[in-house]
């Protein structure tokens, strides 16, 4: 019954890519319309690109024996678009040297600096870390001594906003983030489940508006039902911070409905093979995922992957 | 009906890790206790002569107890543990307070760690019978020796653990510090500092045991007329062969450092509710004491900052 309607939707997808980006968004589902590098334009004096990648190469342990160059020659440019941020998810194996992009935006070590080549957030070199620059690792990071409230509020308590204002602030984050103001704010985070710490760890970031969100597989750890819920959250308030956010997932499927963009890479030295543009989702995770079209995209990615990976 | 019991009974003792409430354990080491006490009752029963260990090596228990009034009156017991316990805490909170600075830095920055690692080494490896002297020769008779003495057993100690508590702390909190903001003082006196201070703790818990059994060293020379102290009065008492005393002040100071830790335990869970469990009465104290600081600190400087927050929400649309 459902091998048909399955080789139709094919159809419908190939006929979609073979119309090229310049095709306009035929339906509301998720499709996979184009499969070019973005070319870096020069840009904009007003706008800068939010994030760009010149030529970067990292090398960990540069001129020891056990050097190891995790990523080569990557560039890459995410532009400014008005009126809301873009959503990149990245795409590869294991080991190809996602995290290691991640880290050279936020500006950790031994990440930064890179050994070549040049990282660029909003015009500007990065030179160290900094709160514009959020990130949610994919290891539970909660600060084990702070109730959720004072993980939540970490960052304002930094930049010496009073009490009262940043715990009414924190409290707001958390209701948005699901969780119950009056039962959770006071807990430890070894009082909470996988998914709460994550929950707290977004807010932590969320609630200081930063321009950019790194996210290295924050949902790795858990369960499918739980991770959808998340995505859908994510989705929500990423619209309301209006940030650019770097999502790095094993998962296909999530990149699929998160993304607007998503990079696939190759394995080592890593480069980034592919820039996919996907349409973006519309429904609730649960409900999208269903779709023949959002399927046929992510198969789509699934076959693009193979042959890279055979052929490179 | 016997056997389910045997096996009930073996199943607790052979479980591993099986745990068990509060009573059991306290029922447990009581008749540990009872059960040494009736070996040594056992042991020295009968007249003198007729007893297994003679009366020179052991007094039988009733000897031994009835020596206490004496004890506590003429011997001042209570004032003895007091200056004990005076010198062992003034030397070990002096060890705290240049100790914990130096190695929660020693901890954040290795080079200082590398650059000190020569005379930490030396410190832990001090002889202390050569150290007694060396203090009684500089800081004279008195006091001020004793609490030297257990300055200089414990600095090191202090410095090596809270380097490696510091070192301990996973860099991955560093990290997320540094990503929402947080200078490198504020990294380390709100994250590195408090995730390693239980660490610490416990590490200097176990400390002052030791120091605790120092002192006793450093007491038992008598330079000076008074000077008192637990480890005086054993040296008297063995001048004077006063066996049951002797046994009795053995018996007291595991009493006293069991109210000591239990003491210093309750102080830990209080202040570690994270780690511990429980209300966390202390750690509320100390947030609420700093809250005026805090309060100082917004006043001083969230007006600065106050300028790039604002950027931050008025940025295009
Ligand atoms: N600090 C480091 N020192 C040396 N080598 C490193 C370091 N960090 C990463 N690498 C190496 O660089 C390569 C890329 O690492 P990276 O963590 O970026 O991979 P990844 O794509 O994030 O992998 P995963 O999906 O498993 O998280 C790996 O082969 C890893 O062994
Ligand atoms: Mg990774």
């Amino acid at each position: 019954m459902s091998q048909p309607a399955v080789a139709s939707s094919a159809h419908e997808t190939t006929a979609a890519l073979a119309s090229g980006a310049a095709s306009a968004p035929r339906s509301s589902m998720a499709t996979v319309i184009t499969g070019e590098l973005t070319p870096p334009r020069s840009p904009n004096l007003l706008r800068p690109h939010v994030v760009e990648f010149r030529n970067v190469t990292k090398t960990y342990n540069a001129g020891k024996a056990e050097e190891f160059t995790a990523i080569r020659d990557v560039s890459f440019v995410v532009e400014d678009v008005a009126d809301k941020g873009e959503f990149v998810c990245v795409l590869g194996p294991s080991g190809c040297g996602k995290s290691t992009i991640l880290r050279s935006i936020a500006g950790l070590e031994p990440q930064h600096p890179a050994t070549a080549g040049d990282v660029l957030v909003l015009g500007q070199p990065v030179v160290g870390p900094g709160s514009d620059r959020g990130m949610v690792f994919q290891d539970y990071t909660s600060f084990d001594h702070r109730t959720v409230l004072e993980n939540v509020t970490f960052g304002l308590e930094c930049q010496h906003l009073p009490r009262k204002q940043r715990d009414e602030l924190g409290r707001e984050w958390i209701q948005k983030m699901g969780l119950n103001v009056d039962t959770d704010a006071h807990k430890y985070p070894h009082e909470l489940s996988g998914g709460m710490r994550q929950r707290v760890a977004i807010a932590r970031t969320l609630i200081l508006k930063p321009r950019i969100i790194l996210m290295d597989e924050p949902f790795g750890a858990l369960d499918p039902l739980t991770r959808l819920n998340m995505q859908d959250l994510l989705v929500k308030l990423w619209k309301e911070v209006q940030a650019t956010v770097f999502f790095i997932t094993h998962s296909i499927e999530e990149a699929v409905f998160l993304g607007d963009r998503v990079y696939l890479m190759s394995n080592s030295p890593g480069t980034i093979l592919e820039e996919l543009k996907i349409e973006p989702a519309t429904c609730p995770a649960h409900e999208m995922q269903r779709q023949p079209k959002f399927l046929e995209a992510v198969y789509y990615i699934r076959d693009k992957i193979t042959t890279l990976e055979s052929n490179p | 009906m016997n056997s389910s019991f045997l096996d009930r009974l073996l199943r607790n003792w052979l479980t591993l890790r099986k745990p068990l409430s509060r009573w059991q354990a306290l029922g447990l080491g009581m008749s540990c206790v009872l059960l040494c006490l009736a070996g040594w009752w056992f042991v020295t029963l009968g007249a003198y002569e007729s007893r297994i260990v003679g009366p020179l090596t052991l007094p039988s228990p009733a000897e031994t107890f009835g020596k206490f009034s004496e004890l506590w009156n003429d011997f001042a017991l209570t004032r003895n543990i007091l200056v004990t316990l005076r010198r062992v805490s003034i030397g070990f909170a002096l060890a705290l307070a240049v100790g914990v600075p130096i190695g929660v830095a020693a901890g954040c920055f290795p080079r200082l760690h590398a650059f000190l690692s020569p005379l930490i080494m030396l410190g832990r490896n001090v002889p202390l019978a050569a150290v007694l002297p060396l203090m009684i020769f500089i800081f004279g008779a008195g006091e001020k020796n004793k609490v030297m003495f257990i300055f200089v057993a414990a600095v090191a100690f202090v410095i090596s653990d809270a380097a490696r508590a510091i070192m301990d702390v996973s860099a991955r909190y560093i990290d997320t510090a540094y990503t929402l903001g947080a200078s490198r003082w504020q990294t380390i006196s709100k994250v590195l500092v408090p995730l390693a201070a239980p660490t610490i703790f416990s590490a200097c818990r176990q400390m002052f045991g030791l120091a605790f059994g120092y002192i006793m060293l450093a007491e038992s020379i008598k330079i000076a007329d008074e000077v008192g102290g637990l480890g005086y009065q054993i040296q008297i008492f063995q001048r004077r062969g006063f066996r049951e005393h002797i046994y009795l002040i053995i018996l007291v100071i595991p009493v006293v450092a069991l109210v000591i830790d239990q003491m210093l335990a309750w102080i830990q869970r209080q202040l570690f509710p994270h780690v511990y469990g429980g209300d966390g009465m202390l750690r509320a104290l100390v947030r609420i004491t700093l809250i005026p600081w805090e309060h100082l600190k917004s006043l001083l400087f969230y007006r600065r900052l106050a300028a790039p927050a604002a950027a931050t929400e008025e940025r295009p649309k």
